[in-house]
């Protein structure tokens, strides 16, 4: 009899001399038995209708959330467009200068990458580049500053009317409408004013009025007056001495009948507004009337 | 058409498997419930993989679910099956006698089938009530033709040894 010869038997797979054989077994009618049993058995009963009814409610319905589009996929897509621009502007906002402004009647004090200091006086605006502070150590300037600058390469500050150079040394400089005069408190300052050099050594001012250069006299003590809240003039026009009183207190001021291109040596306060005023009108002969935020500058013989 | 997201090629694919899926687990475990689930995850399985399986390849990948849905989880427990009385109203010459004797038979043979271990229970039951050809059992189970043989000839010794008291 062959291998599994049960199983072959059920598939007809038997040789008729095995079938005769088997058929004349004492077991052949057990197996005949079971196998007609067999025949009556029935599997539990299965809806396959109801099944899929199932099936479609819990997920065909559901669908669009299943088979279309991979929503991972699209959120990938948003997230690398979005990294791209994190990093784009990154990359761009670092490239951008480090820029510092102050407005009227304010004043800030800047820390340049090398521990070098610089104080803004009011209404001004300083720039340098971080990124390439190592390469060259550089700053615009417009409007004044005071400059501590720590020892070390060439220190350049580049204005609308002039570049100052330096190696380490404290100094001022101010530019203001045509008005440019660099102070210098110690060391030795190089200026550039229109294409020619001049050395300024500590204790000495470069004084540029009008696009003239100026005989200017040296700074009397080892900061700038306006460090100490004073504005100081020397034989300075006054309509700059104005012009500086307006950005001291953020004012306007106007001027009737009055010779502004008159030469003013003297110092207002920066922090007392009346004390200012008497300042600059008792010895320039002059009055002045105080509004809410202007104050007028007349002649003292018109009313 | 190459794969079974299309409704109407899902939902046929359904009805032809479905029925078999469910009486497969149910041989194997004797609970309903668990058949039931059987159907429904393995079709899940299908219906979230539908583009990476062509109809023709949809059989054997819903067998090979359900086969791994309770590897090593559930434990077999009694298989309760019903047996038609075909006979017992059309034919009526059948002595109380005869009627006795077949209902104490069809309950040794369930007894039987319980005793066998569960894949010769599943290959016998697949064959003999289901009329699944030995080779679709073996696809259904994952092996060779000839282990499914082996498998129903020891089913049919182990049944008839133990119900002739051997």
């Amino acid at each position: 009899m062959q291998e599994n010869y049960l199983a072959k038997w059920l598939n007809g797979e038997l040789s008729e001399a095995e079938l005769s054989e088997f058929k004349k077994s004492e077991a052949y009618v057990s197996y005949m038995r079971i196998i007609e049993a067999s025949k009556k058995i029935e599997a539990p009963e299965f809806d396959v209708q109801a099944a899929l009814n199932t099936f479609k409610q819990r997920e065909m319905a559901a669908a669009p959330k299943v088979v279309p589009l991979k929503p991972y996929k699209q959120f990938l897509r948003i997230a690398a467009v979005i990294a791209v621009m994190l990093a784009g502007s990154y990359f761009y906002l670092n490239t951008l200068d480090n820029s510092f402004t102050t407005q009227l009647a304010e004043r800030t004090e800047v820390t340049l990458p090398d521990s070098s200091e610089l104080i803004l006086n009011a209404d001004s605006r300083v720039t340098f580049s971080e990124k390439k502070w190592d390469k060259e150590r550089a700053v615009k300037l417009q409007g004044e500053a005071f400059f501590k600058v720590a020892k070390g390469k060439k220190f350049t500050v580049a204005t609308d009317m002039g570049s100052v150079a330096v190696l380490g040394t404290q100094f001022n400089v101010e530019t203001r409408d045509n008005f440019f005069e660099v102070t210098c408190y110690e060391g030795l300052v190089s200026v550039t004013y229109n294409g020619k050099e001049t050395k300024l050594p500590a204790g000495t001012s470069f004084l540029v009025v009008n696009n003239k250069i100026q005989a200017a006299e040296g700074p009397k003590n080892d900061t700038p007056s306006w460090m100490n809240n004073e504005s100081s003039f020397h034989s300075i026009p006054l309509q700059f001495v104005l012009n500086e009183l307006e950005r001291q207190y953020n004012i306007k001021v106007e001027t009737e009948n009055v010779d502004t291109n008159q030469l003013f040596t003297g110092t207002f306060s920066n922090t007392n507004l009346k004390i200012a005023l008497e300042s600059i009108s008792t010895p320039s002969q002059i009055s002045y009337k105080l509004g809410e935020d202007n104050v007028l500058f007349y002649a003292k013989n018109t009313p | 058409m190459n794969n079974v997201c299309e409704e109407q090629t899902f939902s046929s694919v359904f009805t032809s498997y479905s029925k078999t899926i469910f009486n497969y687990i149910y041989y194997k475990y004797g609970n309903e419930e668990k058949a039931n689930d059987a159907v429904q995850e393995a079709f899940v399985k299908l219906w979230e993989n539908c583009k990476k399986v062509a109809p023709e390849k949809a059989k054997s990948y819903l067998y090979t679910v359900a086969n791994n849905l309770y590897l090593n989880v559930l434990k077999a427990e009694k298989v309760r099956l019903k047996h038609a009385d075909k006979h017992s109203n059309s034919i009526s010459n059948e002595s109380p006698e005869f009627v006795l004797e077949e209902k104490e038979f069809q309950k040794k043979l369930d007894d039987a089938l319980n005793a066998l271990p569960e894949n010769q229970r599943t290959t016998f039951l697949l064959n003999r009530v289901d009329g699944k050809k030995y080779a679709e059992i073996a696809e259904i189970e994952g092996v060779s033709v000839k282990a499914i043989e082996k498998r129903m000839h020891l089913a049919l010794k182990s049944l008839r040894e133990r119900i002739d008291g051997i």
